[in-house]
């Protein structure tokens, strides 16, 4: 099969994974106790304007052309409007984004930067304190829970030590470039690393934990393979083989797993957000969940959903890129 | 369905390691505390109104703390000292922080079994199936199960908690009832939706293994030859498929234990679980004084980061003995 | 006029593991000479790879070579080690296992170098084989683009980290250079494979058995090396493809005049290849000789069984027959001081409870045998009695059964999970 055919199909696919999305939300919509006019009105509202509001947002009409109703305006990007501020769910969810990928990104960085490092160590020096120290690290750190984590992170480093400020951030990456940009100074961008720091930690350690423990049981069970002593045996230099070839293949099956890790990821982001009062789509979406704000929760499911299926379908094209035997199927 | 094979690779990596040895040790002093939680504990959790005469709460043996507390109509700073009676201290409305820390390994542990048993009971037989029969069937159960993996699992549960409610569950406790421990709850609050969402958000992991194993299996000699014979399919799931393929889905059940406590935890973290009698409750209490009684947090954290370990070391030792291309030596 | 190029004297190699220390090679002595092909023969987990991967330096832990001299013979070699490594050298020839792993490595590919068993593992999946094959030519050409310093060779600053990183993103910085494509092509077309330009493009998996068995030929001989160690080269292939493998070898031996040592549980090859040949069991050579000193005029029962049954050597590609009883544990705790052999042998006597040292056969002195046989007739009257080892045997069974695994399977632990794999849900 060709790379683009193997495409695509993932993307056939994945749009058939968010038309379920989809529909599951509109489904636990439609079942979930409540009136949504009610919802939208508040307590209190006159029963005249209750049914106005149900005759002009169509709730009065059977539910399949609900449901129609609501898929149309998924596929042309209307997410509708909130039922609590008003306003276009689409533009809700897109100003969310940039703080959450921040902080995803600086997440993922901690982790590769020091997982990748520390499985390999711990792979190649077995039984030995380093291996030691990096497996009870990796442990530790997809035990613990991350919101406690934070917690702690915020009294050690930042209350007890005074190291990192605690509250919600003055400035986003956007605006300390453009400060950058336009008057020369990284003293935002100096603000912006302080604050980012502790939430990328804490969203980070259970990655770097489990990318640590992958590396280095799919390294351990790489090096025992017979192209290892082979390489060695043709006389190629240790740091050569263990880099050029084992790591390359350690990394091959891992990556596929990051990519369903991803909604490991994004949870992960919600609680994070939670903890530092990050301004991203978690922390919108828990104020969704305790507003019962329909519109908006669902908009944010969904986009989250659409993430994840083009990661993974990235991620699918990369793992198949980099592994000429599934490339060639 | 264990062979002795099985038990005997079980014997061997505990003897040669210390962490499976530890990580039970760790299990068993959890799950005793757990059931004995009414007799090991020194006050009723839910009650409570504990304050110092001063209307402060007890920091834990061996900490001193200072507060503002108002006095004849002034604000005053006070320091309070610890007290015997309440070893952990007392959290922000007064309960004893080491009472609750008990009976919060109640509902971390029973969420955390009661929920993998349901994701096997519906993952496993999905994946079998799947597995199985392949084809379209597999095609459609696959597809399913990706779109339950797009929702990340805590969202999806937030969003299943939002449709049924919290609907908490009493459970009776039979130590209470039984007249042995006077003054203690005589039921719990289980969280009855988030012990069913988590269930339902990890099930998908299951059935992947489950179905794996299943494509692998079916294409055994002794499978081919129990098809020739015309043993039904049913029988052949049942007998050859479903313990052939116990092994993975052992060593991920353990796992999954660990992941639902830790998803248990978060869910009550942000105040879904309907139960105010959980470690993760408790840590969102304390994150309101954190910075004065930081020990209303800690506690709790420390308990989930134990259990969590505890299960994980037991879930390392059976995928190191289990695995049958695994020699066990250490980690 | 031949001269040795390798003299193996007294190599132990022990491999500590959780059931106990494994024997895989006892005092084992060999001497190969320029130019010959000396084929090693036995049943599996006799210690034949064992060995071959003790002088190629590829024994990992838990393994280790505790005892014993690895006597190579290069006048050159010896003259640039000789200053730094006095205590190795002696004449000509330079003992490998007092230099240190660097220069040790620095001797593959370009002295030493190897085949193995089964192509397809043996090569990276993801890499084109044309790649790895530069990869062995880029080894020499920078060994010989520095010659005589093995320091220079072994500490380049081009073999880092940071280099490697740097040569994903930088092409002038890549390891193997144009040049040495171009000869790895050069020598896929001399190991007989059609096309080379576009099979060195492909990967792996799109070779035949075969074909990639050649592939591995042409990167062992990359280096040009003196030595090639062939492990079982042609038991993970067809019949008729053996053949193939085996006539490519033969000629390239004739063409370059090189070394080999040939392993191998078949008595067909040996008896088609070889010059000379050394018969292992329980890590130790229990008899070597001439090919004509093993085939015909053998010594010791083990060879007699080995050979006893095979009719018609010539033109067969026979297996080894089945000698009844087990292949001995080599757990040292298990092993007692005897001939390890006279639990299965038929002609075991009294004299056979002490371990025999090496007797030489015939008195030319090229015959070595490990056997009492060779200095005194089997006499009925000093036979044990039949049941004599059933006691030990059956515990030595029960406890460890898999003689494989120390030659094959002692290697790095696995804990790799098809569950962790898939992740594990989450928050």
């Amino acid at each position: 099969m060709t790379m683009g055919k193997f495409l695509v199909r993932r993307i056939l696919q994945g749009v058939f994974v968010i038309w379920g999305v989809i529909t599951i939300m509109f489904g636990l919509r439609a079942v979930s106790p409540g009136d949504p006019a009610t919802l939208m009105l508040g307590e209190g509202a006159t029963q005249e304007l209750i049914e106005h509001v149900r005759e002009q947002e169509g709730l009065n009409e059977p539910i399949y052309v609900q449901y129609f109703d609501y898929l149309q305006g998924m596929v042309i990007g209307d997410f509708g409007y909130s039922w609590r501020s008003n306003r276009q769910v689409e533009a809700m969810v897109i100003e969310r984004v940039p703080a959450t990928l921040e902080l995803a990104i600086a997440a993922t960085i901690v982790a590769i930067v020091i997982a990748i490092p520390l499985g390999v160590i711990s792979a190649t020096r077995r039984n030995e304190p380093s291996d030691y120290g990096a497996t009870l690290f990796s442990l530790l750190g997809i035990s613990t829970p991350n919101f406690w984590l934070g917690l702690m992170l915020i009294l050690l480093l930042g209350v007890w030590a005074g190291l990192f400020p605690t509250g919600r951030r003055p400035v986003g990456f956007a605006e300390a470039v453009t400060t950058l940009v336009q008057h020369g100074s990284v003293y935002d961008l100096g603000i912006w690393l302080k604050y980012i720091t502790l939430p990328a930690i804490t969203l980070g350690t259970y990655f770097t934990a489990l990318i640590t423990r992958l590396t280095r049981s799919g390294m351990v069970d790489e090096l025992g393979k017979p192209y290892v002593t082979a390489s060695k045996a043709k006389g190629l230099p240790s740091v050569l083989v263990r880099y050029k070839h084992v790591l390359r293949n350690t990394m091959i099956p891992i990556i596929t797993v990051l990519g369903l890790q991803m909604g490991t990821l994004m949870g992960g982001a919600v609680i994070t957000e939670t903890v530092f009062n990050w301004p991203g789509l978690g922390l919108r979406l828990i104020d969704a969940l305790d507003a019962r704000d329909w519109p908006l929760m669902q908009g944010i499911v969904v986009f989250i959903a659409i993430a994840f299926v083009s990661i993974n379908i990235v991620v699918d094209a990369l793992y198949s890129y980099l592994n000429p035997q599934v490339r060639e199927e | 369905m264990i062979s002795e094979r099985v038990k005997s690779n079980l014997k061997q990596t505990f003897s040669e390691s210390l962490l499976p040895k530890l990580g039970l040790l760790l299990l068993v002093s959890i799950v005793f505390m757990a059931i004995f939680a009414p007799l090991l504990a020194t006050h009723d959790p839910t009650r409570t109104g504990h304050y110092d005469e001063q209307g402060a709460e007890y920091p834990p043996l061996g900490h001193e703390y200072t507060t503002q507390t108002p006095h004849e109509g002034d604000i005053v700073e006070i320091t309070v000292e610890p007290t015997t009676e309440h070893v952990l201290g007392t959290n922000n409305v007064g309960q004893d922080v080491y009472s609750r820390f008990l009976y919060g390994a109640r509902v971390s542990l029973l969420v955390g079994i009661l929920g993998t048993s349901m994701a096997l009971a519906i993952g496993v037989p999905v994946g079998l199936v799947a597995g199985y029969y392949g084809g379209r069937v597999d095609d459609g159960l696959m597809r399913i199960a990706d779109t339950m993996l797009a929702f990340p699992a805590l969202v999806l549960a937030l969003a299943l908690i939002g449709v049924f409610g919290e609907s908490p569950v009493m459970v009776p406790d039979p130590i209470v009832m039984a007249g042995l421990a006077d003054g203690m709850p005589e039921s719990i609050p289980i969280p009855g939706t988030v012990t069913i969402v988590v269930a339902l958000v990890t099930w998908v992991w299951f059935a992947r293994v489950a179905r794996g194993e299943a494509l692998s299996i079916r294409n055994e000699e002794y499978v081919k030859a129990a098809r020739s014979f015309g043993t039904s399919n049913k029988t052949i799931l049942l007998k050859h498929v479903l313990p052939n393929s116990l092994t993975p889905i052992i060593v991920l059940a353990t796992i999954q234990v660990a992941v639902i406590i830790l998803l248990e935890a978060s869910l009550a973290y942000l105040g879904f679980s309907g139960t105010t009698l959980s470690w993760g409750y408790e840590i969102e209490r304390g994150q309101d004084v954190l910075r004065t009684r930081p020990w209303v947090s800690m506690f709790p954290g420390i308990g989930i980061v134990l259990a969590v370990i505890s299960v994980n070391l037991l879930g390392d030792w059976f995928r190191d003995a289990l695995d049958p291309n695994i020699e066990g030596e250490g980690r | 006029m031949t001269e040795d190029i390798l003299q193996v004297r007294g190599l132990s190699t022990r491999f500590f593991t959780q059931e106990g220390q494994v024997n895989a090679v006892s005092d084992l002595d060999l001497t190969i000479e320029r130019g010959e092909v000396f084929g090693i023969v036995g049943e599996s987990g006799s210690g034949k790879s064992v060995t071959a991967r003790s002088i190629m330096d590829l024994i990992e832990p838990p393994g280790e070579i505790t005892e014993g001299e690895i006597r190579y013979r290069n006048a050159d070699f010896a003259e640039t080690v000789g200053d730094d490594h006095p205590g190795a050298v002696d004449g000509e020839f330079v003992n490998l296992l007092e230099l240190p792993p660097a220069i040790r490595q620095s001797l593959r590919g370009t002295s030493f170098s190897m085949i193995f068993q089964d192509p397809e593992s043996s090569f990276n999946p993801t890499l084109t084989v044309g790649e790895q094959l530069a990869e062995a030519v880029e080894v020499q050409r920078r060994a010989s683009a520095r010659p005589r310093s093995t320091r220079a060779r072994t500490e380049s600053e081009e073999y880092s980290l940071g280099s490697l990183m740097l040569s994903t993103v930088l092409p002038s910085k890549k390891y193997v250079s144009d040049e040495s494509r171009e000869r790895a092509i050069e020598l896929l077309e001399l190991v007989g494979i059609p096309d080379p330009v576009e099979r060195a493009d492909e990967y792996p998996h799109e070779y035949s058995g075969g074909m990639l068995q050649r592939a591995m030929i042409a990167q062992a001989l990359a280096g040009e090396p003196d030595i090639l160690v062939a492990d079982e080269p042609t038991t993970a292939l067809d019949v008729t493809i053996q053949a193939q493998v085996l006539d490519l070898l033969d000629d390239l031996q004739k063409e370059t005049g090189m070394t080999i040592l040939l392993i191998t549980h078949n008595l067909g090859v040996i008896a088609r290849m070889c010059d000379r040949v050394g018969v292992m069991y329980a890590g130790e050579i229990v008899e070597r000789g001439s090919l004509t000193d093993t085939f015909d005029e053998h010594v010791h029962p083990y060879t007699e069984g080995l050979l006893g049954s095979v009719p018609d050597l010539e033109g067969a590609n026979r297996r080894l027959q089945p000698i009844p009883g087990n292949v001995p544990t080599l757990l040292d705790h298990e092993m007692e001081d005897r001939c390890h052999f006279a639990d299965r042998c038929p002609k075991a006597m009294e004299d056979c409870l002490d371990h025999p040292p090496e007797f030489d056969a015939d008195e030319r002195g090229d015959h070595e045998v490990r056997c009492v046989l060779a200095e005194r007739d089997y006499d009925e009257g000093r036979a044990l009695p039949p049941d004599y080892f059933d006691e030990t045997e059956r515990t030595a069974a029960d406890k460890h059964a898999d003689p494989d695994r120390t030659e094959e399977d002692v290697q790095p632990e696995r804990t790799q999970s098809p569950v962790e794999d898939s992740g594990g849900g989450g928050l």
